[in-house]
């Protein structure tokens, strides 16, 4: 076969490209490579701070609900506002211990490949005012108000409320960590082509342009110096995440430095072919044997 | 075959001491189902990316972190890894394009084949590749692997998870 020089230059010129497209490719691959392997030196730094952190989230909350009980056993009787008052702190430091625990639980799980959804019919309205009430106090401590808004159509909702409860748990949680003192926090769910919204805005803070790419990795805590009164211990979005890919869904966020940030959550309907279990409301709803009464 | 049935979600993984029918649908995931010839148990795992890059959770979501995992799920009920053979499915190219960072599948395909490489646990029997996805069932008993290929449009698990 006789090749012309036209062909042979174009041959060249091909195989040049080609090979500076390799080249190209090579180079950002060699990026990535750096960028990942600093990512998991640092994920290891990071995994220790947590061992440590877990010493502060778990011990202290313990070492409070110890005392406040010890003294309410002591306390004297008729003293019926300090009993309230008392009791009042005992489930808030309980329902923060409970909701941390669940977070490193439902990571250890999901690490281990075992999360599955179970699906049931959930009453969404109800979960949203338990999630607002059960953060109240930690709201007022901050004198943040939480402005539900549930859309009038929605009822009924077709998912898995264990995980749905602690999505919303932690993008709350989050919101009043980051917001200013005497701030607002909007917490709406509407239906949106037939799958669920969920949007929870802040008018805090904002997330920083450099952490922005940072913020579902485990063990990420920004602002997390010794004076900082926030708690956590940086597993709350990591787990979000993941649980939100369980149930199919999407998360996505807008944010500006002080002036906050805007979570959205996009869970979609599963389908009628999705098994249900039953009926929930309450998952923390607890059913106690009856002794026989008659 | 009176096995219970376990359908397996992606970024998930399953073993069993006790007979299981393991179903799974897979379009570019990757699939890797472990059996020991002694013991006659199995496992499988389903994992949708070749490599955990550090971000987000550990998850068997990754195929580096899926693999591994089985084999220590396994060898935690008594498994050793010389007795375990592997068969590998799915990495499909549901959706194609240009470029070879993105191939997906194949990349989970190849993953799975160094990683098992290393482990010194050889693949028996596998279908992967191509363009469709496939749905598999996985007999943890006797190590039976039956699989079909499905159109993208009928990925839908039926009533219950079962097929």
């Amino acid at each position: 076969m006789k090749l012309s020089d036209k062909d042979l230059i174009d041959e060249l010129k091909r195989r040049f490209d080609e090979n500076s497209q390799a080249l190209t490719e090579l180079k950002e691959m060699a990026s990535e490579l750096q960028r990942v392997n600093k990512k998991l030196t640092e994920s290891e730094k990071l995994k220790s701070n947590f061992i440590s952190n877990i010493n502060n989230e778990i011990v202290n909350p313990f070492a409070s609900i110890v005392g406040l009980a010890h003294s309410l056993a002591h306390l004297k009787e008729g003293n019926w506002e300090k009993v309230k008052v008392m009791a009042k702190l005992i489930h808030a430091e309980a329902f923060s211990l409970d909701f941390q625990l669940k977070n490193v639980f439902k990571a250890a799980e999901i690490e281990a490949g075992e999360a599955a959804p179970a699906y049931s019919i959930v009453n969404i309205p109800e979960i949203i005012d338990r999630i607002s009430e059960d953060f109240k106090l930690e709201a007022l401590a901050k004198e943040i108000e939480i402005i539900t808004d549930v859309c009038n159509e929605i009822d009924f909702f077709k998912t898995d409320v264990d995980k749905l409860s602690i999505i919303l748990n932690n993008l709350i949680s989050n919101a009043i960590k980051y917001s200013f003192k005497k701030g607002k926090i909007d917490l709406k769910v509407c239906l949106q082509n037939s799958n669920l919204e969920i949007t929870v805005t802040d008018y805090g803070k904002g997330i920083s342009p450099n952490n922005r790419d940072l913020i579902f990795d485990r063990f990420e805590r920004f602002d997390s110096g010794i004076n900082t009164p926030n708690r956590g211990h940086g597993l709350g979005l990591s787990v979000t995440k993941a649980l939100i890919d369980l149930l199919d869904g999407h998360i996505s966020f807008e944010t500006e430095i002080n002036k906050g940030t805007k979570f959205k959550v996009i869970i979609p309907n599963p389908g009628d072919w999705v098994k249900i279990d039953g009926f929930t409301g309450n998952p923390d709803e607890l059913f106690f044997n009856q002794p026989d009464i008659f | 075959m009176n096995a219970k049935t376990h359908y397996l979600y992606p970024s998930a993984l399953f073993a069993s001491p006790e007979p299981y029918q393991i179903t799974t649908i897979l379009g570019s995931c990757v699939a890797v189902c472990l059996w020991d010839r002694v013991l006659q148990i199995g496992g499988m795992n389903h994992y949708m990316l070749p490599l955990w890059n550090g971000a987000g959770l550990a998850s068997p979501k990754y195929g580096n972190i899926a693999i591994p995992a089985l084999v220590e799920k396994l060898e935690r009920m008594g498994s050793e890894k010389k007795n375990l053979v592997a068969k590998v499915f799915g990495g499909g190219e549901v959706i194609s394009t240009s470029n070879s960072n993105f191939n997906i599948g194949a990349r989970n395909i190849v993953l799975a084949q160094q990683t098992l490489q290393e482990l010194n646990i050889r693949i028996v029997a596998h279908s992967y590749g191509g363009s469709s996805g496939r749905k598999i069932l996985f007999y943890t008993k006797t190590g039976e692997v039956m699989h079909r290929f499905i159109q993208q449009t009928t990925i839908e698990p039926k009533e219950n998870g079962k097929i």
